[in-house]
């Protein structure tokens, strides 16, 4: 086989090989996530899972949820394990925050209690899972904090769009969580020039 | 003379027997709204511990003409319709001064049913069947809401027969302006005005009780006889004669009321003018007036506590500890034989009445205990001679009762609501004419309530009751009776 052919032929098969797991490029993973059997595909949380034999320290920045106007906001916030999240009430009535399980681990259920407008609670989420946040003074209010072991999540927009910054060069598995919809993953190479992954979850 | 007073006691009996099953039967008007709900986007538990009881939040949003105590605006999720622009405050008189209504129609709707359990009623009484399913059913319209930051309004209507104190009708309807006081540099919610048919400022609603029946001294007439024109002259002259009063605290009154709530609404006060004849047209001449003041001993350690709408707990708001003390009075003057209805060639006949009581309310945590003190005296005179004959009225022995109650209320969850009750009514009165064994009625009322969701309520009341005379027989009889039924609005 002379050399052209060869590289060629070379060529071909990674590129098929590439297309057939996904190759995203270094940097940024961007894409978007669509959604069967399920209201939106925003507010999706798209991460990284765990990297065998790596660990990340959190970050010195806190992150803080607000309850403004009877709401939780942002409604879903992704964070790397061990993050501190400060809660802070906008409103002039009286929020309280509590979940009752974190990953479905009903011995992790606690209970912030309750604190006035402008003042903030912190808590630091130590343990992977997703903890719905409620309160129990307005039942209909309603949030989630998704603890994850990498740094590398994004969370989708209304139209299911996300975008998960400066990822390492090296082979992944992607994750997905939702409040209604089934986990997702999907094995992605992470390699040079940033491109689209396509995602589907459903209910 | 003797077997007229006979037959009286029978029918008196009779009526007495009839209320009480009612009562017992009777929906409480449950005034919880969810068209508050939709306005704030919000759950029933933002202002209902255990609806239609309010809980603190609820208290200051009804006191703030229906709207949310502070930043009223930035919470509702429905904007309201301007009826003209702000800045026409401005042009004012010259234009029309601008308002507002909801911005969709502020409207709720009620069902409940009940199914009871009565006791064996002998047949001498009447018949009464054990068992009734689903009565009464009772579908009220509730519309509330506010016209702006000062003007509110509320009207319930129940449009089906049946249903607490009527066959279908209005309960509350009217319009209020709320912390008119500014005007005259009064401190806050010192003086608002409500005009129209509306609940008297009762220590503890009727209207919007939690029970499956009627505080039994609320429900407390004086009728001396059912039928007046059967008073004779006789001496001594009989105990109770011409006394034939309709008034009912517990009923909506049509009037005007002048009331504040200064001090954070720890101090309340009110002073209504009222027709008297329940929720009815005017039947007299005179009008009455009913007087209530209340204050409430914040028992919170914590000063900065005191001052939030709630008190703050481990596992979220609640309300605070509490002691709130009051008083009440209610002055009338009744008319009877008026253009000689009763006796035509004597002049009209008018009974002074009044109703005084106090109040208090203990709340700490979980638990809720309250009760009342009232006493009745209505004016009684009788004619001069046999009616035929007579020329005047003189004095007789006034007609007077005392009672109230006293109940608990425990939050196991909060979902899980558990009652106790005991009313007392004390009417010599009603013991002459037979009504019951001893001049002193009781009732023991121990009960469970459910609250399947935020607004259904599945709810239990069993009721221990005094012991009545069973007609032409020495022996006695309790109208008891076990109510359960549901009870949602939406």
């Amino acid at each position: 086989m002379s050399t052209l052919k060869r590289a060629v032929l070379t060529g071909g098969m990674l590129l098929a090989a590439f297309s057939l797991a996904g190759v995203v490029t270094a940097g940024d993973v961007k894409g978007k996530v669509a959604v069967q059997g399920l209201k939106s595909a925003g507010n999706i949380v798209v991460y990284v899972d765990a990297i065998p034999g790596k660990k990340f320290d959190p970050p010195s920045q806190h992150v803080t949820i607000d309850q403004r106007q009877m709401a939780f906001v942002p409604k879903v916030t992704a964070v790397l394990q061990g993050t501190t999240v400060e809660f802070l009430n906008s409103d002039s009535v009286a929020h309280n925050v509590y979940w009752p399980s974190i990953g479905g681990n009903k011995k992790l259920a606690h209970n912030l209690g309750t604190w006035p407008k402008g003042e903030k609670k912190p808590f630091q989420f130590n343990d992977l899972g997703a903890a719905s946040l409620l309160c129990n003074v307005h039942p209909e209010m309603s949030g989630t904090v998704v603890v994850v072991p990498t740094p590398y999540f994004g969370v989708t927009d209304r139209d299911g769009a996300f975008e998960i910054k400066n990822v390492p060069p090296g082979t992944y598995t992607l994750k997905t969580w939702s409040e209604d919809g089934k986990v997702t993953t999907q094995s992605i190479t992470v390699v040079a020039q940033p491109t689209n992954v396509e995602l589907t979850v459903k209910k | 003379m003797e077997r007229r007073g006979e037959h009286v006691a029978f029918a008196l009996s009779i009526t007495l027997l009839a209320s009480l099953i009612y009562s017992i039967a009777s929906a409480p008007r449950a005034n919880a709204i969810p068209a508050f709900s939709r306005k704030y986007q919000t759950s029933c538990t933002t202002c209902h511990n255990n609806f239609p009881e309010l809980n603190d939040f609820g208290v200051a949003f009804k006191k703030n003409g229906f709207k949310f105590p502070k930043d009223d605006e930035s919470f509702v999720k429905e904007p309201p319709v301007l009826l003209g622009a702000k800045a026409q405050k401005e042009a004012f008189p010259k234009a029309l001064y601008p308002g507002e209504i909801p911005g969709n129609l502020p409207i709720a709707f009620r069902y409940s049913g009940f199914a009871q359990y009565n006791s064996k009623i002998p047949l001498a009484v009447g018949f009464t069947p054990r068992t009734d399913l689903f009565a009464p059913n009772t579908f009220t319209i509730i519309g509330a809401g506010s016209f702006g930051p000062s003007l509110s309004f509320w009207i319930d209507n129940d449009i089906s027969t049946g249903g607490s104190g009527a066959a279908g009708g209005l309960g509350d309807g009217y319009i209020k302006a709320n912390d008119i006081g500014h005007w005259l540099h009064l401190p806050k919610d010192a003086l608002n005005v409500r005009f129209g048919q509306f609940e008297l400022d009762l220590p503890f609603t009727q209207a919007r009780t939690i029970n499956l029946s009627d505080y039994d001294i609320y429900d407390q007439a004086s009728v001396a006889l059912a039928n007046p024109a059967l008073c004779e002259f006789a001496v001594p002259p009989p105990p109770s004669c011409t006394t034939n009063n309709p008034f009912m605290l517990g009923v909506p009154q049509r009037g005007i009321e002048f009331g504040g709530y200064p001090n954070d609404g720890n101090f309340t006060w009110s002073v209504a003018i009222v027709n008297g004849n329940n929720d009815g047209p005017a039947a007299r001449n005179s009008k009455d007036v009913y007087a209530r003041v209340s204050q409430t001993f914040n028992l919170e350690r914590d000063a900065s506590v005191r001052k939030e709408v709630r008190a703050a707990g481990p596992t979220g708001p609640r309300d605070h500890t509490s002691l709130r003390l009051g008083a009440f009075g209610y002055y009338g003057r009744n008319a009877l034989n008026i253009g000689g209805s009763l006796f035509p060639n004597l002049p009209t006949i008018h009974e002074p009445f009044y109703r005084v009581g106090g109040d208090f309310r203990f709340k700490y945590r979980n638990f809720e205990l309250w009760g009342l003190g009232m006493f009745g005296h209505d004016t009684n005179v009788v004619p001069n001679a046999p009616s035929d004959i007579a020329t005047g009225f003189v004095s007789a022995r006034p007609v007077t009762f005392a009672g109230g109650f006293a109940e608990a209320e425990y939050w196991v969850y909060p979902w899980l609501i558990g009652l106790i009750r005991y009313d007392v009514v004390n009417s010599p009165t009603d013991f002459a004419a037979g009504l019951s064994r001893y001049d002193t009625r009781n009732r023991f009322s121990p009960g469970v309530q459910i609250l399947v969701r935020a607004n259904i309520k599945i709810a239990f009341e069993y009721q221990r009751r005094f012991q009545q005379p069973i007609p032409d027989s020495p022996q006695f009889f309790r109208a008891n009776g076990f109510v359960v039924g549901t009870d949602f609005l939406f």
